[in-house]
This record gives structure tokens, C-alpha cells and sequence, in this order.
């Protein structure tokens, strides 16, 4: 096996594993932000629905969910036929619903940590409800989310390499069978620096946020 | 017409009453200073007058309208207009942190599209000169001493043209050199033939600036009144102990 195949083999991984990053982060924020209003919503059914989602999201391996969603809803009786996904699509989902219950609870945590005294100052400022949510509320629970949010981001990058169990050819597959073949170290040493990469753009990346939206 | 009517205005914290039965009526242009020991109601008294408390039973009368009729509430959006004629401004201010000073004070304005942008935030410069914190337009309320920080949330109750301003004890968390700053512009505003209602520990500013001094205790109004009645020779002796302990 030369070195430009398994130059080109560990791109194309490498592409996988981005797409699969963003495409989780793209999904689960906004899934998350859902579940932390439900998580907050007056209706105690919908609160302890999501109690519940978040314990089994946070309670169970990531790995589990992956191998259940992969491997185990086809076998549900009668609707099992309609829940059987490609390895890609199932992976996206396995990590979307896990992460978004991370979110939902740092998203939670930046909503306690506002004081009740803006919700009063934009009461009295004749603000509605929503334009409460979205103009005060919103960008300072955001604020305070973002350094939690920034280290769950850095832990997904390196979780993706879990899909490698369900046999989806991200980085980590394509590197680990490029070892096999050529009894070289040298791949998982380009992987591994390939992820450290990664992580450090997107600390790079938050630290700015961080900065921009400083108060 | 009168601005405010309270009548049998009762409240309570769970087991423990704020309020047991509070009546007054507040003329235009009246400046009222409600004093008294701490945990007398004063504050509940003044957050129910703008329905951030709500109170179990009575009255609450807003330039005529019913916020509360014996303890039943208007509807929100009736009483969100019939609030919208007061100002408020708190202990710790509550300004909006994420925003500097300008988005501050044209947020809500702009929000409920009461003039023009450009007329807004002519309106925002003239407050902010009011106030005397034109300089500080730009700045993050980060960056303000807790008297700049009072007086722009002052500058930001007055872009909605209330004609009632309630102060929630406004220097009551600023360091002694700073109060001065704070009360000097709400001394300005209630020259502006404004209604005030304020909630103080300063009992020298309140004798300077208001017609009428109320003084609670206990869930009740004791005295209400002529300044130099209350403060000045009062007979009732929680009054006098009062005033000689914080004078």
C-alpha cells in the first residue's frame, strides 16, 4: 500500500469525521435549547418526559446508543423496518440525541445563573414575554453557556472516533486499518494529530466568541 | 383625578403578612417618601403598584383604571397598559448587561415601536444628558460605577414617558459617595412634574424633596403625610425611635 492511497484514504476519513461533527453540532444545539425549555416548561408531564430523556441520554454509554440505534431498532417489532439507517445517518442520530441532552443542561445551569432581576426590569419595561426571552434572556444564558459548551464541543470531536464500532469508515476506521496493513505506527500518530488540530481551531474559535460576546 | 388609589391592600408570604391593609391615594405631582424599618412592606407596597407582587385582596387603582379589584387582576394585557404609566427603577438596578448603554435605553422603545429609530435615539441623548452620562453612550454597563449604573436606569424608565416613577430604595446598595450623584437626579426629576413614589432610607433626602412622607410598620401605613409633621416632633413614639435611630 503506498503512501499516496493511504494519504488519500486518511482525507477522506478525515472528511467524514468533519461532516459527522458538524452536522451533530448543527442539530443538537438547537434540539438542546428545545429540550432545556421543555426541561423548564410549567407542565409537569413535559418536564418529567424530559427528566427522564436527559437521565437515559446521560445515564447510558454513548457507545450503547450508537450499537441501539445501529443494530438494535431493526429489530423492533412491526416499525423496526422503517428505523434501519445507514452507518452515517445512524451515528448522526445516536450523537445528536445524546449531546443535545448535554446542552439542555448547561443551557439550564446559564438560565439559573440569571438574575430574577431581568426578567423584572424587562416586565416593567412593558417587554413581552418572548421578547424577554429572545432580547435579555437568550444572549445571557448563551453568554454563561459558552465556556461548558466549548468543552462539550472539544469532547465531541473526539467522540466521533466512536463510530468506528459500528464500522462507519471515519478517521479513526481508515487509520486503523491502514496500521493493520502496513505494520506502521506513523498513521495513528497523523490521526491523532489531525484531532489535536481540530480541538485546538475550535478552543481558538471559542476564546474569540468568548471575547466577542464578553460583558 | 388622582394617580393612585390603594385601598385594603393585603399580601402575604406564604404564612408571613407584608401587607395587612394598606390604603392611600397619590395626587399628580405628589413626592412620596415611604420610610420605616426594614421588613415593613415598604418594597412589596411599591412592587404591587406595578404588578410585580401580587396582592391577595384590595384595590389598586392606576389613573383611574383597576390593575386589582378586590384582589382580582385585570387581564395581562389590560394590566400591562395600565402599568405601562409607571416607571421603575431597583436596589441593584437591573441593568441589561449584554447590552452597552444606548441598547439599554432603546430596547424597549424600539421594541414597542412608540416613535421612529432615529426619533428613539434622540430621545436616548437627551436622557443620557439629563442624567449626565451622555459620555458613557458606548460604554457596557460593566464599566459604570454603581451611581453612573442607577442613573442609567433611571435615563432608561424615563425613555418611556411615564408620568408615575417608583424608586425601589435607588441608593441603597451605592457606597455613600456615591448616593449623592443618584439623588441629585431624582431630585431634578420630580421637579419635572412627575409623580414619585419612593422607598428610602435616607430620611434627610426624603424631607428635602417630598410633600409627603409615609411611614410603614409592621404591614401598616402608621403615618402618612406632611414631612415636617412626621419627621419633626411625631408623637407616636415607633415613629420618633425610628427617626432618632436613623437621623
Amino acid at each position: 500500500m503506498d503512501l499516496i492511497s493511504w494519504i488519500t484514504q486518511m482525507v477522506d476519513g478525515s472528511f467524514i469525521t468533519i461532516k459527522l461533527f458538524f452536522i451533530v453540532i448543527l442539530f443538537s444545539l438547537p434540539l438542546g435549547l428545545c429540550i432545556t425549555f421543555f426541561y423548564t416548561s410549567k407542565n409537569i408531564i413535559i418536564r418529567k418526559i424530559t427528566g427522564a430523556y436527559i437521565l437515559i441520554m446521560r445515564g447510558t454509554p454513548l457507545l450503547l446508543q450508537l450499537f441501539f440505534v445501529f443494530f438494535g431498532l431493526p429489530y423492533i417489532p412491526f416499525i423496526g423496518k422503517y428505523l434501519t439507517f445507514d452507518r452515517f445517518p445512524a451515528g448522526a442520530i445516536a450523537f445528536i440525541f445524546n449531546y443535545a441532552a448535554y446542552y439542555a443542561e448547561i443551557f439550564r445551569g446559564g438560565l439559573l445563573s440569571i438574575d430574577k432581576g431581568q426578567y423584572e426590569a424587562a416586565k416593567v419595561l412593558g417587554l413581552s414575554k418572548w421578547q424577554t426571552t429572545y432580547k435579555i434572556i437568550l444572549p445571557q444564558m448563551f453568554r454563561v453557556s459558552l465556556p461548558a459548551i466549548s468543552n462539550e464541543v472539544i469532547i465531541l470531536v473526539k467522540d466521533t472516533a466512536l463510530v468506528t464500532a459500528i464500522g462507519l469508515t471515519d478517521l479513526l476506521q481508515v487509520t486503523k486499518t491502514i496500521v493493520n496493513r502496513t505494520s506502521n505506527i506513523v498513521p495513528f500518530i497523523v490521526a491523532a494529530v489531525f484531532y489535536l488540530i481540530m480541538s485546538y481551531i475550535l478552543t481558538l474559535i471559542f476564546k474569540k466568541l468568548e471575547e466577542i460576546f464578553a460583558f | 383625578m388622582d394617580m393612585i388609589n390603594v385601598k385594603n391592600l393585603k399580601k402575604s408570604f406564604g404564612s408571613l403578612k407584608v401587607l395587612k391593609d394598606i390604603n392611600f391615594d397619590v395626587k399628580k405631582g405628589d413626592i412620596i417618601a415611604a420610610i420605616g424599618p426594614s421588613g415593613s412592606g415598604k418594597s412589596t407596597m411599591l412592587r404591587s403598584l406595578i404588578n410585580l407582587e401580587k396582592a391577595d385582596y384590595g384595590d389598586i387603582i392606576i389613573e383611574g383604571k383597576y390593575l386589582c379589584k378586590k384582589g382580582i387582576y385585570a387581564k395581562e394585557k389590560d394590566a400591562k397598559q395600565i402599568c405601562s404609566k409607571m416607571g421603575m427603577v431597583f436596589q441593584h438596578f437591573n441593568l441589561f448587561p449584554h447590552m452597552n448603554i444606548r441598547k439599554n435605553l432603546i430596547t424597549a422603545p424600539l421594541l414597542q415601536k412608540k416613535d421612529s429609530k432615529a426619533k428613539i435615539n434622540e430621545l436616548c441623548s437627551e436622557m443620557l444628558n439629563k442624567v449626565g452620562l451622555y459620555d458613557k453612550i458606548n460604554e457596557m454597563p460593566s464599566n459604570l460605577s454603581g451611581g453612573q449604573k442607577q442613573r442609567v436606569a433611571i435615563a432608561r424608565a424615563l425613555m418611556l414617558n411615564p408620568d408615575i416613577m417608583l424608586f425601589d430604595e435607588p441608593t441603597s446598595a451605592l457606597d455613600p459617595e456615591l448616593t449623592q450623584e443618584v439623588l441629585n437626579v431624582i431630585k431634578d426629576i420630580s421637579k419635572d412634574n412627575m409623580t414619585v413614589i419612593i422607598v428610602t432610607h435616607e430620611i434627610g433626602f426624603a424631607k428635602e424633596i417630598a410633600n409627603k412622607i409615609m411611614f410603614m410598620d409592621n404591614g401598616y401605613i402608621i403615618d402618612f403625610g406632611n414631612p415636617h409633621e412626621i419627621l419633626d416632633n411625631n408623637k407616636n413614639e415607633r415613629i420618633k425611635s425610628f427617626i432618632e435611630k436613623v437621623m
